[in-house]
């Protein structure tokens, strides 16, 4: 038996192991958005994942000694897993959407797709995105390659879940997890980035949250209700 | 559990006691096939054992006679002939029943299989012996992603499997969720005593599939003394108990979908087994 074993895929180290595991929790909160029924855990669903990133950030920097991705962590934590959900979830309690009128809290019809068949289209673009990974034949110095697949799984299923949710916060949400998992890319294929790069693309995120705010806002304003179905009337 | 006193923990042993002192009944115009389908699917529980590692870590004599997907193929064989019995009643509910159990089958069918296919991807072969033995061999082997995720979906398919959730109560006589319970609607006496014991039993063999084969292989005798076995017994008997306890917080703390949100469930079991395919399939994961 001892034979047959030799010849499967071997197990990674421990250490590759628990960041592919971090990896791939970022990959399932991103699917949780699919499903997810109320903006105020969609909120917090983005939060978490944002959690999962800078949990990754910190174990890369430990195993790889890169002294300034652990301010990255800490900096990444504070704005994507308390200022960005802040702000946001301040923006919808103003419009009413949380803690007001709970027809605008409840997003669960907002699919273009059933749950289930949207799920199954995301997990194609996923293996999509694995398998082109796969033949580029990448090779990252501090992560294992399978992080890097991941990361461009997280990328397209931000695509599919901005496409078949029709409610403004899941698209701006799906908007924001795709830098999420720009910013996991950048992790595994740039850990050594400068730091002053990686704190610009942080407040460029900053600026994209104030933006998706503000058309959150007028398109409330405009057509009181959170669903982009109500903008086909814009057609010619 | 729901602020009620529950029966005693042996209240199903009682039942089946009573149950075998009962007369049996088979309906009008139903044929032999009624009655032999529990005892022929009571023989394919018993045989499942063999194949997986329930108290040793080494292979029984016909231990290696069938991989996981034999033992699948063996557990559907015996559903399929309770569903064939409850065809034969004729009776609405039973019929309602067992064509559910097919169709939401099918759907879990998928799910089973990319389990399968992990398996085959860390050990090479998908034999359950050496899986068990793959995950005893070092941390890194628990820890990848790939064993969590399956484990994770195939841990899903036993909450199906067992009509814990997404739609069943297990015991429910609503026909709304109603599937486990529906299936053996006209058998009586000892015939339905084997079948509330088989389905008991299909209970025990996933759950020792899932502990002894995935998530805690530790605990298992090495050799086949007397003492090894009896201590094994006592693991498996622990382990499955502090598993039974889980899902019944799991079944308590979830409300129940509706019948056709079902597909929805599914759906998030494959996504984890996919994942694990995928993040094998290139290597490491």
């Amino acid at each position: 038996m001892t034979a047959i074993i030799a010849t499967a895929v071997a197990a990674p180290s421990a250490l590759s192991g628990g960041a592919n595991v971090i990896a791939v929790g970022v990959l399932l909160a991103e699917f949780g958005m699919f499903r997810q029924a109320l903006l105020r855990d969609q909120v917090r669903l983005y939060a978490a994942q944002s959690a999962l990133l800078s949990a990754l950030a910190i174990v890369v920097a430990a195993t790889r000694h890169l002294p300034e991705l652990y301010a990255l962590a800490g900096l990444s934590f504070a704005l994507k897993v308390v200022i960005v959900p802040l702000v946001l979830r301040r923006l919808l309690r103003g419009i009413g959407a949380i803690g007001g009128d709970p027809r605008w809290g409840d997003i669960a019809g907002s699919h273009a797709l059933s749950v289930a068949s949207a799920v199954l289209v995301a997990i194609g673009m996923a293996a999509f995105g694995f398998f082109t990974v796969a033949a580029l034949g990448l090779r990252s110095p501090v992560l294992p390659d399978t992080a890097l697949s991941i990361s461009v799984a997280v990328i397209l299923v931000a695509f599919v879940l901005m496409i078949v949710r029709r409610d403004v916060v899941s698209q701006a949400i799906g908007f924001l997890s795709l830098e999420n998992g720009v910013a996991l890319t950048a992790l595994v294929v740039a850990a050594g980035l400068p730091l002053i790069l990686e704190i610009a693309f942080l407040f460029d995120l900053l600026v994209a949250v104030v933006v998706f705010g503000l058309l959150i806002r007028v398109h409330h304003g405009r057509a009181e209700s959170m669903s982009t179905a109500d903008l086909t009337s814009l057609r010619g | 559990m729901q602020g009620r006193t529950g029966p005693r923990i042996l209240q199903p042993y009682y039942d089946i006691a009573k149950l075998f002192r009962k007369e049996a009944l088979a309906p009008d115009g139903s044929s032999w096939v009624f009655l032999a389908a529990p005892l022929a699917a009571m023989a394919c529980y018993l045989t499942v054992p063999l194949l997986i590692p329930v108290l040793t870590t080494f292979g029984l004599p016909l231990g290696y006679m069938g991989d996981i997907l034999g033992g699948g193929f063996i557990l559907s064989l015996a559903s399929f002939l309770v569903a064939v019995a409850a065809l034969d009643t004729g009776s609405p509910y039973a019929q309602l029943g067992a064509s559910r159990a097919k169709t939401f089958g099918a759907i879990t069918e998928p799910v089973v299989l990319f389990v399968v296919f992990t398996v085959a991807l860390i050990t090479g072969t998908d034999l359950p012996y050496a899986l068990a033995a793959t995950v005893r061999s070092s941390a890194g082997q628990i820890i990848r992603p790939a064993h969590l995720l399956a484990a994770a979906a195939l841990f899903m398919v036993i909450l199906y499997e067992t009509g814990r959730i997404p739609v069943e109560t297990h015991t429910g006589t609503n026909e709304f969720g109603m599937i486990e319970e529906a299936r053996p609607f006209e058998h009586s006496g000892p015939y339905f005593a084997v079948l509330k014991w088989g389905s008991a039993m299909k209970q025990l063999i996933l759950y020792t599939i899932l502990l002894n084969v995935f998530v805690a292989p530790w605990g298992l005798a090495a050799t086949p003394g007397l003492w090894p076995v009896l201590l094994a017994i006592a693991a498996l008997v622990g382990k499955a108990a502090l598993l039974g306890v889980v899902v019944a917080v799991i079944d308590n703390s979830f409300a129940k979908l509706r019948l056709f949100k079902i597909t929805e469930f599914a759906a998030g079991a494959f996504l984890l087994a996919g994942l694990a395919v995928f993040t094998l399939y290139l290597g490491g994961g």
